[in-house]
This record gives structure tokens, sequence and C-alpha cells, in this order.
């Protein structure tokens, strides 16, 4: 129910029999009694098996038709759009068992079957073989433009694993071999929730966050060197040290951003799990696409250009305290790279939602490798060793000691992030994203303090359905809870007094329903 | 019971590194701190500016453009290209007292001392004083590294063929006559230049370190004889020659030439009428280059800089507009409480 309302449909493979899959179906919820329909597949023949699916469809398409705005006629549509999905309001199940299954993979139904099975909320295919399971995942992945996940605990699951994008393998009960073939391994079907609500959600935003600071550092680096090259005849002089240019991806500013990949969190996990929702930019790719890549590099060409600019204006007549110049190639290298350093530390500071003390670490701990290494490359001693190596000699010295190279690089800070700041706070008050509310909830918690979080607790809305599976068959358990087997009816009361007045609701439903099944809660 | 035993064999680390569990500050753009934040940023950089372009304007800067490119200008007759050793003299004049200590530069324009070929065209080992180079000057320096009798260049390189030679005399119109107005070439360039970056080859004297060896092609005296007065300031330390090789980052640029700090002119030049005696070498009409004299004095920011103190202004208003901006919108929009 939960990944549910992250927007993940989920659909059960299993080689258990039709009646059990139903029954496990109704038990996790997947399956509600309040749900329009539930269609059964169940031809032998390839006929019977497309007529089935044919009728399903038009009973779906045909009711909704009326329902909503009508442009669902289009039969071109059904190939790739699964916005065509969402107009459909009632919610429906398709149950399809493997025989059915066999004829409905075949190349001539498999549409039909792919199209009925995203229409209907929930898919439950029974007495499937493991080479089936596979086809079926192979089939979502190749028409749908969706991500696959399959997981399994056995080694019948293991050719599913495989085949889908992301396979998860259960360790434990029936061995290692699906754990083995997997992506990931754990050892309980419940940590599922875990890995995709939370961690999948935190990596999708790291990598996100990650890739985004990646190109404006970068952009912002080399293209100083486009504005440059106006002022120099074209001639690729470059505008920074060689040791700058070498060491600048590699020690100073590589750190701060692995830290933020690795440890960044923008909600905690609990919240992650309270809100399944926040999972959906994720899968709609809103955190990294066309159009972020387009404002990562814009703003890495903002900053170059601030980066050149200002230290030109000021550069150009400028003079040292002592009157001596110092408008010169080197001084203006180590002042634009201080400030790029400086900025992109600054930055990456911003984007840092969650400061560790690794993060902490690593972010000053660049800048002040930075300025302790310029220092040392410029100093007398390795000049001394490898004159030709090191002709910036002397340079940081004469240069950031100056009170006016100070105010130029505040400056040229200033205002390179300064409007990202801006932009980003605006944003957050005029369009807040679930991210954002999630956020500010967690901070207010946060000051309120730990003892009032116990009072909010999260209504379940399922409704209490058995954890036991009956055949559909009228089995005994009728006879069983009527008591007609036991010594003393008083017996099984005091073992259980729960279960009495259960047991005569349960008696009158299933003389009710016929159809159905019912089950106790135990 | 086993099962329990296995499972926990195999269960992962559980320490609050692995289990993204570390304690952290989170912290958030909340309008509390970014508002004020750019309150006072605003501020702080107004006074800035205020301050600096304050200091800026109370700088003296005196331009004398004496190229000679117009007919009528004093120089005009040095812009022949056949005349060796042309003499000129540039008048002008002061109103009020420029204050001390003034520093004379000589700024060029359109000349692209950043042109990548030019920089590199420099050999750092021969500057440093190594010998070995004075026979062999490295492959950098091409095509001035040997001259057409194949004898080494010392010192070699484009950089190094280009020095400026312009000289300059100044002379203070008193009563009709010429007072000329010293002028200290001392510690013009970096001390780490000076006394570290280059050095002279450990012969004395200096000459004989020269021996096989040319002057570049394009100078008249040869470096152990760039200054005649004060022997420490020949050979590759020489100031002059230490101020050009200290290559300029932009095409239009300045370098100091000399300060004007003993003598009479102390406090600065006094108002009345000045003559520049320029002893015109250097060509730069062929690229369309200028020459100039610059006179200015300094502050604690330097020399006269208005472009810092304008910026400063202009950001600094720019934050406090943005968190009026800020106020407003987050006043309005308050950011709603539950989800």
């Amino acid at each position: 129910a939960c990944l549910g309302l992250a927007d993940i449909k989920i659909w059960v493979l299993t080689g258990d029999k039709l009646e059990t899959a139903m029954n496990i179906g109704y038990s996790c919820n997947m399956l509600r009694d309040d749900m329009n329909e539930v269609f059964v597949i169940s031809g032998h023949t390839l006929l019977e098996v497309q007529q089935q699916l044919r009728s399903a469809k038009e009973h779906i398409l045909g009711l909704s038709r009326v329902s909503s705005a009508g442009d669902v006629e289009k039969t071109d549509m059904f190939a790739e759009d699964s916005v065509f999905e969402e107009t459909i309001i009632a919610e429906y199940a398709l149950v399809i068992n493997g025989h059915s299954l066999a004829h409905a993979l075949e190349p001539q139904l498999e549409h039909t079957l792919l199209d009925l099975a995203c229409l209907c909320k929930t898919v439950i295919c029974c007495r499937v073989t493991p080479m089936q399971k596979a086809q079926v995942v192979e089939l979502v992945k190749r028409h749908k433009r969706a991500v696959t996940l399959a997981i399994g605990d056995g080694a019948n699951d293991v050719s599913m694993i495989k085949t889908a994008h992301i396979g998860v393998g259960i360790s434990g009960q029936e061995g290692m071999q699906a754990a083995l073939a997997s992506d990931y391994s754990f050892a309980q079907f419940r940590y599922l929730q875990r890995l995709l609500l939370v961690h999948g959600r935190w990596s999708y935003f790291r990598m996100c966050n990650f890739l985004c600071y990646f190109f404006y550092k970068n952009f912002a680096f080399t293209l100083v060197h486009f504005w440059y090259g106006f002022f120099c005849g074209f001639s690729a002089q470059t505008v920074y040290d060689q040791w700058f240019i070498t060491l600048f991806n590699i020690v100073y500013t590589s750190l701060p951003v692995l830290a933020m990949g690795l440890f960044d969190q923008d909600v905690n996990d609990q919240n992650s799990l309270r809100y399944p929702s926040l999972y959906k930019p994720g899968q709609q790719n809103l955190l990294f696409n066309k159009r972020q890549f387009f404002m990562c590099t814009l703003q890495g060409m903002g900053t170059s250009f601030l980066l050149f600019f200002i230290p030109y204006g000021a550069f150009s007549v400028t003079v040292k305290e002592d009157g001596s110049n110092f408008s010169d190639q080197q001084a203006f290298a180590v002042t634009i790279a201080t400030s790029l350093v400086i900025v992109a530390s600054v930055q990456i500071g911003l984007e840092t939602h969650y400061w560790t003390a690794v993060n902490h670490l690593f972010i000053w701990g660049s800048l002040t490798v930075y300025f302790a290494i310029l220092f040392a490359m410029q100093s007398n001693g390795m000049f001394g060793i490898f004159p030709s190596n090191f002709p910036f000699i002397g340079t940081a010295r004469n240069c950031l000691s100056e009170k006016s190279v100070w105010l130029v690089i505040l400056l040229t800070t200033v205002v390179c992030v300064v409007p990202g700041l801006a932009v980003s706070f605006l944003r957050v008050d005029l369009f807040p994203t679930l991210t954002d509310k999630v956020r500010h909830l967690q901070q207010t918690t946060k000051r309120q303090g730990p003892q009032e979080q116990n009072l909010r607790r999260v209504r379940r809305t399922s409704s209490r359905r058995s954890a036991y599976a009956f055949s559909h068959q009228q089995g005994y358990g009728e006879l069983i809870t009527s008591g007609k087997n036991m010594r003393t009816s008083t017996v099984s009361s005091a073992r259980s007094p729960q279960r009495t007045p259960h047991s005569s609701n349960w008696i009158e439903n299933m003389l009710k329903r016929k159809n159905e099944v019912s089950c106790i809660s135990v | 019971m086993v099962k329990q035993e296995k499972a926990s064999a195999n269960r992962p680390d559980n320490t609050a590194f692995t289990q993204q569990r570390l304690p952290a500050w989170q912290p958030m753009l909340s309008a509390g701190i970014v508002i004020p934040g750019f309150v006072l940023i605003g501020l702080a950089f107004i006074g800035i500016g205020v301050a600096l372009f304050v200091t800026s304007r109370g700088i003296q800067v005196l331009e004398i453009d004496y190229t000679g490119v117009e007919q009528n200008s004093p120089c005009f007759p040095c812009t022949d290209q056949n005349r060796k050793n042309c003499v000129c003299d540039v008048n002008f004049s002061i109103d009020t007292l420029f204050q001390g200590p003034v520093f004379f530069y000589y700024g060029l324009s359109n000349y692209f001392q950043n042109y990548r070929k030019y920089g590199v065209s420099k050999d750092d080992y021969q500057l440093s004083g190594d010998l070995s180079y004075f026979k062999a000057p490295s492959s950098t320096c091409s095509p001035y590294e040997y001259d057409k009798n194949n004898k080494p260049i010392v010192p070699c390189g484009s950089v190094a063929n280009s020095m400026f030679n312009d000289t300059f005399k100044l002379f203070q119109i008193v009563n009709g006559a010429k007072k000329q107005v010293s002028l200290d070439g001392k510690g013009i360039a970096w001390w780490t230049d000076y006394n570290i970056k280059y050095r002279n080859p450990s012969v004395t004297p200096l000459k004989n370190a020269f021996n096989g060896t040319v002057k570049p092609l394009f100078w008249s005296k040869p470096a152990y004889e760039l200054d005649l007065s004060d022997p420490a300031n020949n050979g590759f330390i020489n100031q002059d020659f230490l101020v050009w090789m200290r290559r300029a980052a932009l095409p239009n640029f300045r370098k100091l030439y000399r300060r004007i700090t003993d003598g009479d002119y102390a406090q600065g030049l006094p108002a009345g009428n000045y003559t520049l005696e320029v002893s015109y070498n250097y060509p730069v009409l062929s690229f369309g280059g200028r020459k100039k004299v610059v006179f200015s004095n300094v502050s604690w920011m330097g020399g006269k800089n208005e472009f810092l103190g304008i910026a400063y202004l202009v950001i600094g208003s720019m934050c406090v507009f943005m968190s009026i901006v800020m106020l407003i919108v987050y006043a309005k929009f308050k950011f709603p409480e539950e989800d």
C-alpha cells in the first residue's frame, strides 16, 4: 500500500494456485473488496485468451469512455503513453494463470496483455514458470518507459531477477541463489520498502545534486578561459597556474562533493517512509533532466563571467599599496583561482542539506589545503628545487597580502553566490514542492521536541483482513470455528477470548457472500 | 534458533557510518536567516563601497599620451622609424599640489604581453643564472635563441627582447629654467623577483659570464651594462628588466618606472609647469599601440580604481533591494504549516 502511494506498480508472479494467489492478494491489500472488477483470465487456447483479454479491456475502456473526457479513443496511444492509464478512475485487477499467460505472451497478444495489465491497478500471475516470470518482466521492460524491479527469494526467481533492471534477492529460507544473482539482497521482503523509499530516493537525490554541481563547477572553471581569450589575442593563454589546473578537480573540489554524494539527505528516513509520494520526483526524472542541466550550465557560465570580469575591472589599473604594480598575469591568476575555489566551496556548502562531521572536514579542509598548497608551491623552497616548474614564485605572497585583492575576492564570491541563494529561497516560498514541505515539517518537529511526535500516529487505513489463507472452496473453516470438533466450547473461549464475538460475524459473512472469501481478524 | 544465529552472522555493519545515521546539522534556508543576512551583506557592502569610492576619489592621476600620432604632438617627429636616438619634450602643467610620494608609470595600450607564445618565450634556467644555459639556450626561446652567426643570445626569448627602452627625465620649469626632478629607481620590482627568482651568474666581474654570447637583437646595450651608475642593478636583476619580465595580464597596462620621493619633491609635485624629456626608442605605431606616462599617488587600496567602489555600492544596494523583495514575498506567501 505504501509503495502504491509512491506510484509504484506491483505485480505478483507466483507459482501458487489461483486461489492461493488471490487470497494472498486480499491479505496484502492489493486486491480489495471495493475494486470495480477483478478480471480472471484462464483460457486454455489462444483464441479464448484473446477473447477474454479483449473483453476485459473493452469493459474497462467502455466504462471509462463514458466517464472521462473522451480523449481515450486513439488506438495508437496504447503503445507508449503511460499517462493514458491515469484517466482510468475506477480500479481493476487482473489475475491470469500460467497457462493463459503462455498464450498471452505470444507476439500477437502481448501488446493487448500489456495494455490491459497497465490499465489495472494490480496484476497477479499465478502458476507461472520461472521462464514466464522473466518473460513478463521483459515485456514490461521492452515496451514501457518504466524501470522494473524484480524481487524474489528462490532459485525459480533467478531468471526474473536477472531480466529486470534491478534485481533483489531475499537471502535465507530458500538458499542463496536468488541473492547471488541479484543487485541487492537482504533478508526480508519488508526491507524493500526501505530500499526503495529511503535509500533509493536518497541515492537519486544525491546523484542529481552531484551531477549538477560537477557540471557547474567545471563550467565555471573552464569558461573563464573563453572570456580571457578576448583579451589575450585568442592565444589560448591559461588564466591559471598549471598546477592549479591539475589540482583543481582532484584535490581542491573533489572531496566536498564526494561527501555530499555519500551522506546527503534531504528528508530523514522516517519521513521518507511516512510520505511515499516523495518518491515521485525520482520516477518523473524531475531532479536532473535537460532543463536542469541547462540551468546548471547557465549558472556555471554566469559564474565564470563574473569570476573573470570583476577581477578584470579591478586589475586594469590597480597597483599595490607601495605603488609597484601587480596587474600582472600571475597575480591575476592567483586572484581568480582563489575566488574560484572559494565560490565553489561556498556553493557546495549551500547545496549540502545534511552536514555530518565528514562534510565539515572535507569542505573546510579543502579550503585549507588550497591555501596551504598555494603558499607551498609559490614559496622559495620549491622554486629552488625546480626552477622552471614553479614560475609562480612569490606571487601568492605579494598578491594575497594586498587588501584590494581580498576585496575583489569577497565581491566576486558574494556576487556569484547571492543570486542562486535568492532564487532558491524564493522558489521554496513561492512554489514549495512536497520535499520542501516535509523538510520544513521536519525542522519544526525537531524544534518542538521529540515528546510531541508520539502523538501523531499514522492512521492505518487498511481494513483488517486475515493472516490466514483459505481455499476458495468451502473448506473446514466453518467446521472448526463453530466449535463442533472441540471438546468443550468453554475451553476454546478461554484460550482466545477475542475469537468468539468475531466468529459469529464470520459465519454471517460466509453465509452472505458465497463467492468471496472473508477471514477472521486475529 | 539456528536460523537466527546464521542471520546475525550475515548481518551487515550496524554502525552510524554505514547505516547513514551520522549525527548532522541540517540547516534550512529559512527566512529568519536569509533576509537578515542579505540586509547585513548589503549594508556592509555599501559601507565598503563608500570607503573605496571616497578613497579612490582622493587619488590624483595624470596621464599623458606621448605616442605622437597627431601631426602637432611633440613626439611626432620621433615616430619616423629611421630616426635613431630621437628625443622629444612633452610639456604639461599641474594645477594643484600633486601629493607625494608620486609614482611614475609608463603605460602601453593594445600590447598583448599576455599572448601565450610570447609568454613562454623565455628561459628560466638562464635567468636564474645557470651558466650551462648561456651556451645553449632552451628551445622555448626560439626564434630568439641564436643570432645569425649562431651565437647564443642572453637573455633569450621574445619577452626579454621586447624590453621597453624609452627613458624619461622630468624637469620642472622654475623661473624659466629647467630643474630636474630626481627619479628613484630602487625597489620598483617585487622583492621575490629581485632576490630569488632572477639570479645573476655568480661570476665576477659579471661581464665575463657573458663571454661568447650576444645581447638580444633589439637591445642597444648588453645585459651587464644596463645600469652604469649602479653595479648592483645589472644583469638579470636590473629593476627595469624585472618590471618588464613580469608580464601584464591585460592588453592595456602600466608598469612602474620610477618614484619621486626625495629632495624637494618628497612632499609631492607642486603646481606649475613641467617638461618631460622622452628618449623615444620604442616603436608601437606599427601595431596600433599607444604609449603614455602616468603620474599617480597611492592609498591603502592601491591606485585609483573606481570600479571596485562602484561595484560594491551597486551590489550592496541590490542586496538590500533583494532582501526587501524577499521580505514582501515571505510575508505574502507564508509557508504552509501542514502538508
